[in-house]
């Protein structure tokens, strides 16, 4: 299964880098203290994770990681936990003691069952990938897509996009004028 | 004639039906007229069926079965009624005396709060006791015996705000149901061997049993028999069994119940004629029975107990008779002692009645002088107690002896010891009589004495007094064995006298002087002990105090039965029930309350742990999957 | 394809999911709460985006992208929601707010 070859080494190097760093960063926003400093792991992981991206030929959904999530999304993340102001909490603090055990345990549990799921079917449909031409992931390809086989997924998008901005400028909004 | 013997069994029933529906609407006289009206039914339809059984050529005895009234596999019971010689004659007893006896209730009782219940209750019991002598298979005989043990049970414990009368109820009917266990047993051996309680069957089979089982059989029947009967060794329940009103000791403990165990004798005797020594062995308990009631009658100070432990030597002279093998002299003497035990009774519930409730003879002296007629029928009721010619007893008593004289050593044994309980009757009867009529009225009879109107009591209780006093006096002329025997010829068809029971007219003259001549002696000595108004209880120390103690059976059975089971139930209570039978209860509680405190724990209130459990399951059910691929 | 089987990517994505999970299960301020569910997410378009490649498959890049439009829009309602929490003067606990009311 692992095949290196010269091309290949430079492609397993930023796999793994990459890898480590999705992972690494992962772990991070997990376990912070510091609101603001889970928040910057995050963008890390959105970082590796676009590289990733670009290594499964999604050149168009890397952008968009790096664009919308770690730009827009994040950079809203911070302005909210600049707003609300420091707030260090202990991660394993708090509830009942199997609250903390049980957590593990099931996170850990599902890991496992989607590791064995996928090593059960390793060794056969996924060992092998179809081949894709060189317009794969492209933007081009992406919108012909996104107006013509989904072109419901696409307005459905843009609908809830819009209810999603109402939504958040209610609950953002001085609504009442007394209090 | 079948018809009658159907309206002798349920009109008593149809009696105390009535009673229990009307309640309270009815005035409390009449119900005592209802349960007075219910038993002469049952009367007239007992003569009906004597006159019409009469009038048969063939008097074996008819059956007549209303319905099947229980049926398992081929074990088939009908609710059926037997009518022949035997069971007229008890029909006759049972419901005239009884008639008679009710009739003096409503006397009796007038003025008690729970008359209603009472009179309820007595028809119960008439009916239960017909049930019995009428009944056409060995099921229903039993149906009926316990019937009467519950409703003796019922009648004695009547006064129930009385710790005495419950005791005695309790103890009455415990010991009867030791004899209902053995007659089950040994009913459970016939249907063992036969599949059916039907008495041709059962009487037929007896010949073909292996002597164990007939052995059994008998000595089951002789059980019941013994324990309804108060013979020794069961006999302790009688005496205290005279806290029931009076017309109750009359009617259950003198004329009809306690005589349930010479008549189911008489009606088995097949089957205790091949369990030869069974029946001698009833025989030898009544010889024994009468001559210890005998004596231990001679230091009560009890009017009614007296009298009861005069009952209880009189049946042992009945069983005497029908364990000889004399069945129709045991019947005979059955009757007639029903004829002068029931007056006396009553009589002595006259005077109880007049004395508002006083029961210590030695404060009722010199009554006989303000109540004359009561002292005539009591003396009339002793004189046919003792057995003295022209009065019934002589007729019915000595014959009995005769017919044991007759069988070998064992029955000269027998014989003896009647004569000895002659005896003795006439000591013990006769100091009741000294003691308690002639002479000066005492103080207290002065002072507590209420007469009835100016008479001695009203009319329905001394009318039935003085019927009975009749009867007692001129009813021994039925039968007087061996010249003229109207009844042994009545009773022959079912239940023939033994020849080895028969005894020669020499016999029956030199036992019946010896006898007579033992009464007068014996009235004698009471004259000269008792009659000059001496003290009430002779004398001699230790044995006075073993008689007093009723030779200490009651300490006896207290020990060897009572603490024993006390014991046992203290030690399982203590030791069994509260620590693993309660303790399981509480402690089923306490798990489940545990169990719950534990499941709240799951609920913390945490968004947090619901989606916990929302991951622990997603994780389950993947592994479930994965699993089943 | 050149470098590892989809596979490696798919072992990748479920750390992320896992680790996300286990952040939403243990981690008490809201803020972060959402932060974890974001790498949720980000695993799952992980997975989406290697079965697109696997498969040859444009459909999935397009659900990633559409997952990428709903997380921000989720995002978005959610930080919305800690800011009116903020604003009662309420403790930002998960475990404090589990009754609902103002």
């Amino acid at each position: 299964m692992i095949v290196a070859s010269a091309g290949n080494v430079l492609v397993w190097i930023v796999w793994v880098g990459a890898g480590f760093a999705c992972l690494a960063s992962a772990a991070a926003v997990v376990s912070f203290s510091n609101p603001f400093y889970s928040a910057l792991a995050l963008i890390g992981n959105l970082g590796s994770l676009a590289v990733l991206y670009l290594l499964l030929s999604a050149e168009f959904v890397a952008a968009a990681q790096v664009l919308v999530y770690a730009g827009a999304v994040m950079v809203m993340f911070l302005f909210v936990i600049a707003y609300v102001g420091p707030r260090m909490e202990t991660p394993w603090a708090g509830g009942p003691s199997w609250q903390s055990v049980g957590a593990v345990l099931a996170a850990a549990s599902i890991f496992l069952e989607i590791i064995v799921a996928v090593s059960l079917k390793a060794g056969g449909r996924l060992a092998h990938s179809d081949h894709v031409n060189a317009t794969f992931g492209t933007p081009g390809w992406i919108g012909r897509l996104f107006l013509t086989d989904h072109l419901l997924a696409f307005e459905i998008t843009s609908i809830v996009l819009l209810i999603a901005a109402v939504g958040g400028v209610v609950l953002g909004s001085h609504a009442r004028r007394a209090a | 004639m079948i018809s009658g013997a159907w309206l002798c069994l349920f009109a008593p029933l149809a009696g105390t039906l009535l009673i229990l529906l009307a309640g309270n609407r009815i005035p409390r006289v009449a119900a005592g007229w209802i349960s007075t009206a219910s038993v002469f039914v049952a009367f007239a339809g007992a003569i009906w069926s004597f006159f019409g059984l009469r009038a048969q050529s063939d008097r074996s005895g008819y059956l007549s079965t209303a319905w099947t009234w229980l049926q398992s596999g081929s074990f088939k019971v009908g609710l059926t009624v037997l009518v022949d010689p035997l069971s007229t004659m008890m029909m006759l007893v049972v419901a005239g005396v009884g008639g008679l006896i009710v009739l003096y209730s409503i006397g009796y009782m007038d003025g008690d709060d729970e008359e209603r219940r009472y009179f309820a209750y007595m028809s119960l019991f008439v009916f239960s006791m017909l049930m019995l002598v009428e009944g056409g298979n060995l099921l229903l005989l039993l149906v009926g015996w316990g019937l009467v043990g519950l409703s003796s049970y019922l009648l004695i414990g009547f006064w129930h705000e009385r710790p005495s009368a419950v005791a005695a109820a309790k103890k009455a009917f415990v010991m009867n149901a030791i004899g209902d266990a053995t007659m089950a047993l040994s009913f459970f051996v016939i249907i063992a061997h036969s599949s059916s309680l039907e008495f041709g069957t059962s009487f037929d089979l007896a010949g073909s049993l292996s002597p164990t089982a007939i052995n059994l059989v008998a000595l089951g029947l002789l059980g019941g028999a013994v324990a309804k009967s108060a013979q020794i060794p069961l006999q302790t329940w009688l005496p205290d069994a005279m806290e029931g009103p009076t017309p109750v000791s009359a009617l259950i403990h003198a004329a009809t119940m306690v005589t349930a165990g010479v008549y189911l004798i008489a009606r088995t005797h097949t089957i205790f004629e091949h369990a030869r020594t069974v029946e001698l062995a009833a025989a030898g308990l009544g010889a024994l029975t009468l001559v210890v009631a005998g004596l231990i009658a001679l230091v009560q100070t009890d009017i009614k107990r007296v009298i009861a432990y005069s009952t209880m030597s009189q049946i042992g002279y009945m069983f005497l008779g029908v364990g000889v093998g004399a069945y129709a002299n045991g019947m005979f003497h059955l009757m007639t002692h029903a004829f002068f035990k029931a007056l006396l009774f009553l009589a002595a519930g006259v005077l109880i009645h007049a004395l508002g409730g006083e029961q210590d003879i030695r404060r009722m002296r010199g009554i006989g002088a303000l109540m004359p007629l009561t002292r005539w029928a009591f003396l009339a009721g002793a004189l046919a107690l003792v057995g003295i010619p022209p009065f019934s007893g002589f007729f019915s008593k000595d014959s009995i002896i005769a017919a044991a004289l007759h069988d070998h050593w064992y029955g000269a044994l027998l014989a003896i010891a009647g004569l000895v309980g002659a005896f003795l009757t006439g000591l013990y009867t006769f100091r009741l009589y000294f003691l308690v009529f002639p002479g000066e009225p005492s103080a207290f009879v002065r002072e507590h004495l209420h007469l009835h109107h100016g008479k001695e009591g009203p009319p329905t209780m001394l009318l039935p007094v003085g019927i009975l006093a009749l009867l007692a006096v001129f009813g021994g002329f039925l039968q007087f064995s061996p010249v003229w025997h109207p009844l042994t010829n009545w009773l022959d068809p079912v239940a023939r006298t033994l020849t080895a029971a028969e005894p020669t007219n020499r016999q029956e003259a030199i036992s019946s002087v010896i006898a007579v001549a033992l009464g007068l002696g014996g009235i004698g000595l009471a004259w000269a002990l008792y009659g000059r108004g001496e003290r009430a209880v002779p004398h001699v120390a230790a044995l006075q105090r073993i008689l007093e103690h009723k030779f200490y059976f009651d300490e006896a059975y207290d020990a060897l039965f009572y603490k024993p089971a006390a014991q046992l139930a203290t030690w399982l209570r203590r030791d069994f029930e509260e620590p693993v039978v309660l303790a399981t209860g509480t402690d089923l509680g306490e798990g489940a309350l545990e169990l719950g405190e534990g499941v709240r724990r799951l609920q913390t209130g945490l968004l947090r742990t619901y989606v916990l459990f929302l991951g622990t399951g997603l994780a389950i059910v993947g592994v479930i999957f994965l699993a089943i691929r | 394809m050149a470098g590892p089987g989809i596979a490696w990517y798919l072992g990748i994505a479920a750390f992320l999911f896992g680790t996300g999970a286990l952040g939403v299960l243990v981690r008490r301020n809201p803020i972060i709460v959402l932060l974890s569910l974001e790498i949720m997410l980000n695993g799952g378009n992980l997975a989406l985006i290697a079965f697109a490649r696997h498969a040859g498959n444009g459909a999935g890049q397009i659900f990633a992208l559409t997952v990428m439009a709903v997380a921000a829009s989720e995002v978005c309602v959610g930080l919305g929601l800690v800011v009116a929490i903020h604003r009662r003067r309420l403790t930002l606990d998960v475990d404090e707010l589990s009754e609902l009311r103002g």
